[in-house]
């Protein structure tokens, strides 16, 4: 008789996830899913913006994963210092952006160890797919990720189990080898077709990429943050506020000492609100236009230069003049500008 | 008579007004695990995301969505603690 089990499974609600999650439960273990929060995730921003561009808002894909599967999910946040000092500190190294994947990996099964721990489980699973990604997904990372994490012999990937070594699960019989899938490389044919055994219907689209910091445009603002901070003499390190705002509004370095951040949207200039403390904040006073914030110590030349980028972005970019007020605490001052018409110097500054 | 005023009355309720996807809901899962079986949480929150969410996490707990309304610019969640 089969030995009863019980499994932590790490679950995005990308495809991948939601087959390992359903071979799993399929085999009568029982299971409990984890969500992971970085802070970095696009779905989530987008939903926190109100939306994609065409007015639809998508679904927490994880949530979506184990209702249809009537499994029990926890999220667990694990932004903060542990995670950002990994993230600017990565052992491995970085991904062809500013994603450490493989350390982050490692990051997660630390913390998917110690529930599975507290929970009393006897192992983990992913839907990782060997070959898969050229980084993490590699037959050497993934044994990194098991060696580093803790999880010698307890980390369980479904789809690819049956190209890999027989887990700890496998050999004591709480998982049936001969029901997992020798899957790998890039392809999905082999994953829809399950999925539609497996009568699992919704997936998001595109697979995967669903983190900010496999984002080209998005790392060089990640960077920048580090290398600004080490220019100015400070410690290299990233901080939760930096999280929200690097994936709000458009970046513009002034100087090592002095950054500008354009809000977008009306949701993005709201967003921008809630961090005025500690920085400037530059809008037009009598024309329709974003909110920006300035952080650092600006020259008088930088924030004539930022008070002209903001007056482009606004209804009064065609006036000769605008006036744009900066408020800095107590502070308010007015500079009438003239709108910033050279492109190219707009494009030199952009991050 | 309003919809939320047919739901039964909460034995506790969590304002998560300002708290952002998935914010709202590990902090439900908080609250209903303190919570007695059968009983109703009124969950309170800003993020729009909350009518797509409750829902779907209710399914996956296996705890009872009774509801979830727009009020003014905010939402309200009802659920009902799953039986033991």
């Amino acid at each position: 008789m089969k030995k009863q089990g019980k499994a932590i499974g790490l679950i995005s609600g990308g495809l991948d996830s939601t087959l390992a999650l359903a071979l799993v439960r399929g085999q009568g273990i029982e299971v409990k899913a984890v969500n992971f929060y970085t802070g970095f995730c696009i779905t989530e921003t987008q939903r926190r913006k109100g939306g994609r561009p065409d007015g639809t808002v998508p679904q927490n894909e994880a949530l979506r994963a184990a209702a249809d599967l009537e499994v029990e999910i926890e999220y667990v946040d694990i932004s903060g210092p542990g995670y950002f000092d990994m993230l600017v500190n990565p052992r491995w190294g970085y991904g062809a952006n500013a994603n450490p994947c493989v350390d982050c990996r490692v990051f997660m099964m630390r913390k998917a160890k110690e529930i599975m721990e507290a929970e009393g489980a006897d192992f983990i699973f992913t839907g990782e797919v060997l070959g898969q990604r050229p980084k993490s997904q590699r037959r050497d990372t993934l044994r990194i990720i098991e060696r580093e994490s803790g999880l010698d012999g307890r980390l369980l990937r479904p789809l690819s189990a049956r190209l890999l070594p027989p887990t700890i699960p496998e050999q004591e019989g709480i998982v049936d080898r001969e029901r997992l899938l020798d899957i790998s490389g890039r392809g999905r044919t082999r994953q829809m077709a399950l999925a539609e055994e497996l009568g699992i219907s919704e997936w998001p689209q595109p697979a995967g990429g669903c983190c900010y910091l496999t984002d080209e445009a998005f790392s060089r603002k990640f960077f920048d943050v580090l290398d600004a901070r080490e220019a100015r003499g400070e410690p290299r390190k990233l901080e939760r506020e930096d999280v929200v705002l690097l994936s709000t509004g458009r970046h513009f370095r002034l100087s090592p000492r002095a950054k500008l951040i354009v809000g977008r949207t009306e949701v993005e200039n709201a967003l921008l609100e809630h961090h005025v403390e500690g920085r400037a904040r530059v809008e037009a006073r009598d024309v329709l236009g974003p909110v920006a914030l300035v952080e650092g110590v600006p020259t008088w030349e930088e924030r004539q230069l930022a008070a002209r980028i903001v007056a482009r972005y606004g209804k009064g970019k065609d006036a000769g003049r605008v006036v744009v007020e900066w408020r800095e605490g107590d502070l308010v001052e007015t500079y009438e500008v003239e709108p910033e018409h050279d492109e190219a110097r707009v494009e030199a500054m952009r991050i | 008579m309003a919809l939320t005023e047919r739901m039964p009355a909460p034995a506790r309720t969590l304002d998560t007004s300002g708290r952002l996807c998935p914010f709202p809901i590990v902090e439900t899962a908080k609250a209903v695990k303190a919570m007695d079986a059968g009983a109703v949480l009124l969950v309170i929150a800003t993020d729009p995301g909350i009518a797509l969410d409750m829902p779907m996490w209710c399914k996956a707990t296996r705890n009872e969505h009774l509801g979830t309304f727009q009020d003014g610019a905010a939402w309200k969640s009802f659920v009902r603690k799953r039986a033991r």
